[in-house]
């Protein structure tokens, strides 16, 4: 993968007699932007699938993706932490820094990108082995050793993560065991055991119930304060309730974006109107 | 096409315009016929699973009967034909055969048109008559019409002898230092048998202990001189040191060896103090040493006890013993010995090489059309005929790498090889090199079965690729990388072809593993349950003698390989058991 100026490429509205330019609704944040995307355009092969993303992230908040299935959410979360690194034949283009840094680029260190982003994603996926294990991962990976030291960021992560009590007895039992629900949270606890700064989230309620879905909303509200989060949704309400800021996406481009509030109920564009009501999507 | 015919019929009427809606129609008739259901496809899967179900039962039962019954001790029979001779044996099996044209020629006329209305068929019975050393023969077809009576005397005696193979007659008297007793007590000779036997296993102890280690010192010493020469030169002066070393420690060896030798002596007379005399059917009778026989019975009167307790005496002699007579009698316990080295060994040497290759291709290669083809060529050597590895590693294991490994390390042994010849290693090598594509092909489908969501998790929380394939993938894959090595376990567990070339032998005299440092030999040549069952089937001076140990040695192999492979299915179980419970 490489940053490559395509020839073919397409200007935004050059192909799709539709295309509204993007709505900036004004975002700011007391501490300023984490992540800022400038014309980020994706290709899968020779498919494109973004096409001239920009936005900023705000630091210390919850901005969350919305828009129809296949629009490019999920490809757009997973270029900040180059998740899709593993995809062959991939090119980007443009320009993402996470605080005033390149993600991509032949020069940057993709696992130390990835040690400050943690990923949720749309199923849990522990894996098999023990609870403590599982959470420690990132500590491990780190070459941590010290048991002392993992066992305090263990119960840390968990308590973080709003599953302490629940697991507190059973820590050395297969993480396989858990609930879907408990599964997520773990994962969760996971995904900030490395201590990040972007907690970055695909869908992270859609395998759940409605109660467990209640509990990991509760969960990202706490985890605001600590955390910069992207959380992608396909639940109007979920993106209302949690977040303050909202981007709403379609046809791989970032059709509005700006306060939750704002995309909600006043929205710009016919496009994000007819989605968050409902009439389309 | 069923409905063709019509169809083309109603073209021809120039009915065009009705046509889709016949073939609609006629379509649904005929969704409900045996084709459509398939019931004929069905019957020919569940009866090609039969036949296969029914030709592997019975060749495993075949197996068994023959094998779990070839110790069971038999009755003997006394057998008088109509010409007045006098057989006596251990009826094996009896059969219909085709008497020859001058056979029939020669019979009784009553007998021969009783042949005849019976189609020219006559029933023969397989004796096994033993006495090889009186008669040079071992068994005897004895014909159904020759037969005048059949006697079951309880006093007919059958030995197994260290020597000469099985004995049948009668026991006439014992001499022990000098005190003859005439038909002495079952008790008296076991007694006495007992006796003679430990004394025996002590002289071959002593022969094998410290005998066996005065050899290999004398070697040990002739080897340093013509290391000395090799390093420092002929008549160098650590040549000549070495020399004179050799020739002091010879002296004291060649004392203690005579002391040795005395005692070997003095313990074989003791041993050879107790003498039996038997004599054969027809009276002949002569003197053995009573430590020469293995084991004894009288057939016709035992009690079940005593039978069963025969049998397993005969079960522990084939597992623990080695063979004897040209392998045709004795035990197998350096041939299972050596299958299971040589397969735990190739497993050893397989496991590494495989999973590697297969991690390389699934995981680093870039994906393509090289690797695709090296891929292709992995599965194509698993067609390769096993003998062509054998020949290889012959060629190269042996001759080219373990000549070099000679010429390196042990050129004072030269010319004789040590490395430079089939062996163990070699074996196991060219073994671990006919399974290597088994173990890639079922690796690399373990890897690919690794859900990506698992690698997503583990790289999101900032592991390296190496370390997902360490702590993630590999630990998942490890149940199906397990089913690939019992696979190639028991492929290279049952094969035969290479092993001829490249180390397998009649007869070892050595085990691969012992006491002599550095206690694993890896460059002796080995037995192998395999190739014993060619040997003993195939190469024997008898073939009836081995027909009971083929079928024997078979059932140990298949049970060797079933421990082997139970043990491996255990261990990836226990794997298994850690990714149960997966649910969402
Ligand atoms: N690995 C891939 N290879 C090729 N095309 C892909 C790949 N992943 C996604 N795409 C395509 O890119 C586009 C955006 O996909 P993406 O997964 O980002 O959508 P999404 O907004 O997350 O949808 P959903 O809400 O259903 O998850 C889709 O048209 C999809 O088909
Ligand atoms: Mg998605």
């Amino acid at each position: 993968m490489a940053i490559a100026a395509r020839k073919d490429e397409l200007r935004p509205g050059a192909a799709d007699a539709h295309y509204d330019p993007t709505v900036y609704h004004p975002v700011t944040s007391p501490q300023g932007t984490e992540i800022s995307i400038r014309d980020f355009k994706l290709w899968y092969g020779s498919a494109q699938a973004l096409y001239g993303v920009s936005m900023e992230i705000q630091k210390g908040m919850v901005t969350s993706l919305i828009g129809p299935s296949g629009c490019g959410k999920s490809t757009l979360l997973r270029s900040l932490n180059r998740m899709n690194d593993l995809i062959d034949n991939l090119t980007v283009s443009g320009d993402v820094r996470l605080s005033g840094q390149p993600i991509f680029g032949p020069q940057v260190d993709v696992i130390a990108l990835r040690k400050r982003m943690g990923m949720v994603f749309q199923k849990p996926n522990p894996f098999p082995m023990t609870i403590a294990e599982n959470v420690t991962y990132p500590l491990k990976v780190d070459g941590v050793t010290n048991k002392k030291l993992l066992a305090e960021a263990c119960e840390s992560a968990l308590k973080g993560a709003a599953l302490w009590e629940e697991v507190k007895d059973r820590l050395q039992e297969s993480a396989l065991g858990l609930s879907g629900g408990q599964q997520q949270r773990l994962c969760i606890a996971r995904a900030i055991a490395g201590n990040p700064e972007v907690l970055l989230m695909d869908e992270p309620c859609s395998a759940l119930d409605p109660i467990a879905t209640m509990r990991i909303e509760q969960l990202i509200e706490e985890l605001k304060s600590s955390y910069t989060i992207v959380i992608v949704t396909h639940n109007m309400q979920q993106a209302a309730r949690v977040s303050d800021n909202t981007a709403f996406m379609y046809l791989g481009r970032l059709i509005e974006y700006g306060e939750t509030k704002n995309v909600f109920t006043r929205p710009t564009s016919k496009r994000t109107e007819e989605y968050v009501t409902g009439r389309f999507g | 096409m069923v409905d063709m015919a019509q169809t083309s019929d109603e073209y021809m009427d120039g009915a065009k315009d009705k046509a889709p809606a016949s073939r609609f129609s006629m379509a649904r008739t005929k969704g409900s016929d045996l084709t459509a259901r398939g019931e004929p496809m069905v019957w020919a899967m569940g009866g090609s699973l039969a036949f296969g179900l029914l030709m592997i039962s019975g060749f495993l039962a075949l197996i068994f009967w023959n094998g779990f019954t070839a110790f069971w001790p038999k009755p003997l029979e006394i057998v008088t034909t109509v010409s007045g001779r006098t057989i006596a044996g251990e009826p094996l099996r009896t059969e219909s055969y085709h008497p020859g044209a001058e056979i029939l020629a020669a019979l009784e006329p009553s007998v021969r048109d009783a042949i005849i209305d019976n189609g020219g068929f006559a029933d023969r019975t397989l004796y096994r008559i033993g006495n090889y050393d009186f008669y040079g023969n071992d068994f005897e077809w004895v014909s159904a019409y020759e037969v005048k009576s059949v006697a079951t005397p309880k006093d007919l005696m059958l030995v197994e002898r260290q020597e000469w193979g099985v004995f049948i007659g009668t026991l006439i008297s014992m001499d022990a230092d000098g005190q003859v007793s005439n038909r002495p007590t079952l008790d008296a000779l076991n007694a006495a048998h007992e006796r003679t036997r430990a004394l025996r296993e002590a002289r071959i102890a002593i022969e094998k202990g410290p005998v066996g280690d005065i050899n290999h010192e004398i070697n040990e010493l002739r080897l340093s001189i013509r290391r000395a020469e090799i390093k420092y030169g002929t008549d160098s002066p650590e040549m000549i040191a070495a020399q004179e070393h050799a020739a002091s420690e010879t002296v004291r060896l060649t004392k203690e060896f005579d002391k040795l030798s005395a005692q070997v002596l003095a313990a074989r007379a003791a041993e050879q103090s107790v003498t039996v005399k038997v004599a054969d059917i027809g009276g002949d009778a002569r003197d053995f040493p009573l430590a020469n026989f293995v084991l004894y019975y009288f057939a016709n009167d035992l009690s079940l006890a005593a039978k069963v307790q025969i049998y397993l005496e005969r079960w522990w002699e084939f597992l623990s013993a080695e063979p004897r007579e040209a392998n045709t009698e004795g035990g197998v316990w350096p041939a299972i010995f050596g299958t299971f080295v040589m397969t735990v060994v190739m497993a050893l040497l397989v496991a590494p090489f495989g999973i590697m290759a297969a991690l390389y291709l699934r995981e680093y290669a870039r994906q393509g059309r090289i690797v695709s083809l090296v891929r292709i060529c992995v599965n194509n050597l698993a067609g390769v005929p096993s003998i062509v590895y054998g020949v290889f590693g012959l060629g190269f294991f042996a001759y080219v790498l373990g000549g070099s490994i000679d010429a390196m390390f042990y050129p004072e042994h030269l010319p004789a090889p040590t490395f430079g010849t089939g062996g163990l290693l070699w074996a196991a090598l060219t073994l671990a090199l006919l399974t290597v594509p088994v173990v890639i092909v079922a690796t690399e489908e373990a890897l690919a079965s690794v859900p990506r969501s698992m690698r997503e998790g583990s790289l999101a929380c900032g592991a390296s690729k190496w370390q997902t394939i360490r702590w993630i993938v590999l630990p998942r894959a490890m149940p199906g990388i397990m089913t690939g090595l019992i696979l190639a376990m028991a492929r290279g567990a049952g094969e035969v072809a290479p092993l001829m070339i490249v180390g397998v032998v009649k007869l070892a005299p050595e085990l691969p593993i012992d006491a002599i440092f550095p206690f694993v030999h890896l460059e002796r040549s080995f037995m192998h349950l395999g190739f014993h069952i060619y040997d003993v089937g195939f190469q024997s001076r008898n073939s009836e003698a081995g027909r009971s140990m083929v079928f024997v040695t078979a059932l140990v192999l298949l049970a060797l390989v079933l421990v082997l492979n139970t043990v491996s299915i255990i261990v990836r179980n226990r794997l298994k058991r850690r990714f149960a419970g997966d649910k969402f």
